[in-house]
């Protein structure tokens, strides 16, 4: 009873602290929603409006149809019929993407059903643009291939049809797979950066020394400082999903209980990793930039967020494990595209509940060295 | 039996080979005020901090209001209040919901909250500025609210580590008046202070050098041990010519400068004013002699003086 009473007070003092300086909560409410427009607006992986040039040896009336048809989606234009010799020119000034030779007997080969051979050169200095620009080329060269082809083969009865269906993402819009990420790289920074400042403080202050003379416990000061934060970041949450949601179009295909777990257990971990922080560092300056250094870099680069984390070198993959936004983006996708529930996503919360159990014995762990 | 609130028995604090409390042994008696003296790094702040149970002692022991520091650090904080040497309120609050954090904190809450709260502010003449930003509040009155919030949960022993450091004399004087009030009331009040005039104020003053207690005694019997005889205190021009000559004089126990005058100390009976008056008059104007009573600077100076001494020996 006393210990609720303490904790309570505690909780009510840092609310009061935040409604005296409401910066913080305009930090907490107001970065990640600004973040999220400007990732949302601002990074896409989509291809848009980029560049073809094509050399025609063929000069046939399939080679014409080939140019129109790749050109005809949001995803390339036609940067018009170049001389080979000018194609090395036309990448090196960015003035194409990518170009597309047709060989000379394009048109022959297939009527025959022989192959038939296109050869794509692409500016590769954009690594992400230059990698779907590939893929979309040999899937557009491969349709066209085959459409050719059955026009060849249903003269003699058989017809093979080639139909793609990209389950969850049907348009692949970039937005709807960031949301998730962004979602977690905000809540990461912004939750760590809490904690981390608000208990610096208390020793920077000396009035951390001041409550060490009271009754009132170390897990008692943890948890007083983490409820007011929880509900803070809580918020946060269904802000970020809600303006996802709303301005993206993001959908919400699975189980809320899932999603309210996640969050929480993700929320929980990453304030316990800021008091762990402050309780290390107890200077606001040192335990700002720990702060957003350990937040900002892994959620952002080793959570799947931005690089898919089955790409990566195996050394790093192994170091994902122990990332909490990884587990936390994962979930994400899983509940918002893919319609899970906990059935599917239970290892997740498992692992993130690991991560804020570990985080809060390791500062109460530390403050009691402080003490003695 | 005396009722001792506070027994200390060959406390002990070593930061690696630095001892920083030497096996000290003293107690405190209920309602008393007991003052803590000595110089920076003497050691105070170290005892009052395991006394509080902030620090585990090296060795010996010590029961505050019934419980060991040592075993029982939860239960002492319980009963005692505590007030730091920096100010450690919050001062982005108002005055009145760092009252509440702390009484919540000593798990009060409800009524009993908001009477212990009445109370507290109405003993420290804090109801004007009971709605006010701590960090706009003078520092007197900043330290008034301190001691409050430190006796919210009306603790048997309030600890007060160097509470008037800082703050201007008439704020002094009254918290002193405070400190006095709350004594009479019943409450033990263990502080630790550099200002020798405040120290007149404690029941019982113990007196710290380099870790170690080496007087302890109420402030008559202090300055009657450490400073015997009687002093006279000679105004005028020119006098320090003839100090030398005075020191000389047998009977004299010290003759020394002391701002524009000069003390003169001997025993009771061997010398007298006429004598005194017509050395310094040889060499100087004599405007005024009188008779002064020791204070406890004088005894301090004393009594530390004895301790570099005796490191000379050693």
């Amino acid at each position: 009873m006393r210990s609720l009473t303490r904790i309570w007070a505690l909780a009510a003092k840092e609310v009061r602290h935040v409604l005296r300086d409401p910066r913080s909560l305009y930090l907490a409410l107001g970065m990640p929603v600004v973040m999220l427009l400007l990732f949302g607006y601002g990074v896409s992986f989509d291809l848009d409006g980029l560049p073809l040039a094509f050399v025609d040896l063929d000069q046939s009336q399939t080679s014409r149809e080939l140019r129109q048809r790749f050109t005809s989606g949001p995803e390339f234009v036609d940067g018009g019929l170049i001389d080979e010799d000018e194609a090395e020119g036309r990448l090196v000034s960015g003035r194409a993407m990518a170009v597309i030779v047709i060989e000379h007997g394009f048109e022959r080969h297939l009527r025959r059903g022989e192959d038939a051979h296109l050869q794509v050169l692409i500016d590769g200095s954009d690594n992400n643009g230059a990698t779907q620009t590939r893929a979309k080329t040999e899937m557009m060269g491969r349709i066209f291939g085959f459409q050719a082809a059955t026009r060849v083969v249903s003269a003699s009865g058989s017809a093979i049809e080639a139909r793609t269906w990209t389950r969850f993402n049907p348009e692949s819009r970039s937005a709807v797979f960031l949301v998730p990420g962004i979602t977690a790289y905000v809540l990461a920074i912004v939750a760590v950066l809490l904690t981390a400042l608000t208990v610096a403080r208390e020793w920077e202050r000396g009035s951390m020394a001041q409550l060490f003379a009271t009754p009132v416990g170390r897990l008692e000061i943890v948890i007083g400082k983490l409820i007011p934060y929880m509900v803070v970041g809580t918020l946060a949450v269904l802000l970020v999903l809600g303006v996802g949601m709303w301005v993206f179009d993001m959908p919400f295909r699975g189980s809320p209980l899932a999603l309210a777990v996640l969050s929480v257990l993700f929320l929980a971990g990453m304030l316990g990793q800021g008091l762990f922080i402050s309780v290390l560092t107890r200077n606001q300056m040192v335990a700002t930039q720990a702060a957003t250094m350990s937040s900002m870099l892994p959620s952002m680069l080793l959570s799947g967020f931005v690089f898919p984390i089955e790409n990566m070198p195996q050394v790093l993959q192994y170091i994902t494990v122990v990332v909490p936004a990884r587990y936390f983006v994962e979930g994400l996708r899983g509940v918002l595209l893919r319609g899970n529930g906990l059935e599917e996503l239970w290892p997740n919360a498992l692992a993130l509940l690991a991560f804020a159990l570990l985080m809060m014995v390791l500062s109460t762990a530390r403050f009691r060295r402080t003490i003695a | 039996m005396t009722d001792h609130v506070i027994e200390v028995r060959d406390l002990r604090k070593e930061f690696g080979a630095f001892v920083a409390v030497r096996d000290v042994s003293f107690h405190v008696e209920r309602g008393e005020i007991f003052g803590y003296l000595g110089a920076n790094g003497a050691g105070k702040s170290t005892t009052i901090r395991m006394l509080c149970g902030l620090m585990a002692p090296s060795g010996g022991a010590a029961t505050v209001a019934g419980h060991d520091v040592g075993r029982d650090p939860m239960k002492v904080k319980s009963s005692i209040g505590y007030m730091s040497q920096k100010f450690s309120l919050y001062r982005d609050l108002v005055a009145e919901h760092n009252l509440e954090f702390f009484g919540g904190i000593y798990g009060l809450r409800g009524k009993t909250l908001s009477r212990a709260i009445d109370a507290a502010v109405e003993r420290t003449g804090l109801a004007p500025h009971r709605k006010a930003m701590t960090g706009s509040l003078p520092g007197g009155i900043r330290q008034r609210l301190a001691l409050a919030c430190s006796i919210l949960h009306s603790p048997e022993i309030v600890f007060l580590d160097e509470p008037t450091a800082g703050v201007d004399p008439a704020a002094r004087r009254d918290f002193w008046r405070l400190i006095r009030e709350l004594s009479s009331a019943g409450t033990t009040v263990f502080v630790t202070t550099h200002y020798m005039d405040e120290a007149e104020y404690c029941a019982r003053i113990g007196l710290m050098v380099d870790g170690a207690l080496v007087a302890l005694d109420t402030p008559r019997h202090l300055k009657e041990k450490y400073v015997p005889g009687v002093t006279l205190a000679v105004s005028g021009r020119d006098l320090h010519r003839a100090i030398a000559a005075a020191a000389a004089l047998p009977g004299v126990i010290a003759a020394e400068p002391f701002g524009a005058r000069v003390h003169v100390r001997f025993e009771e009976g061997r010398v007298d004013e006429a004598a005194v008056r017509a050395l310094f008059s040889r060499e100087g104007r004599v405007d005024r002699v009188e008779t002064i009573e020791a204070s406890l600077e004088d005894v301090f100076l004393a009594v530390v003086g004895a301790g570099e001494k005796k490191e000379d020996a050693a």
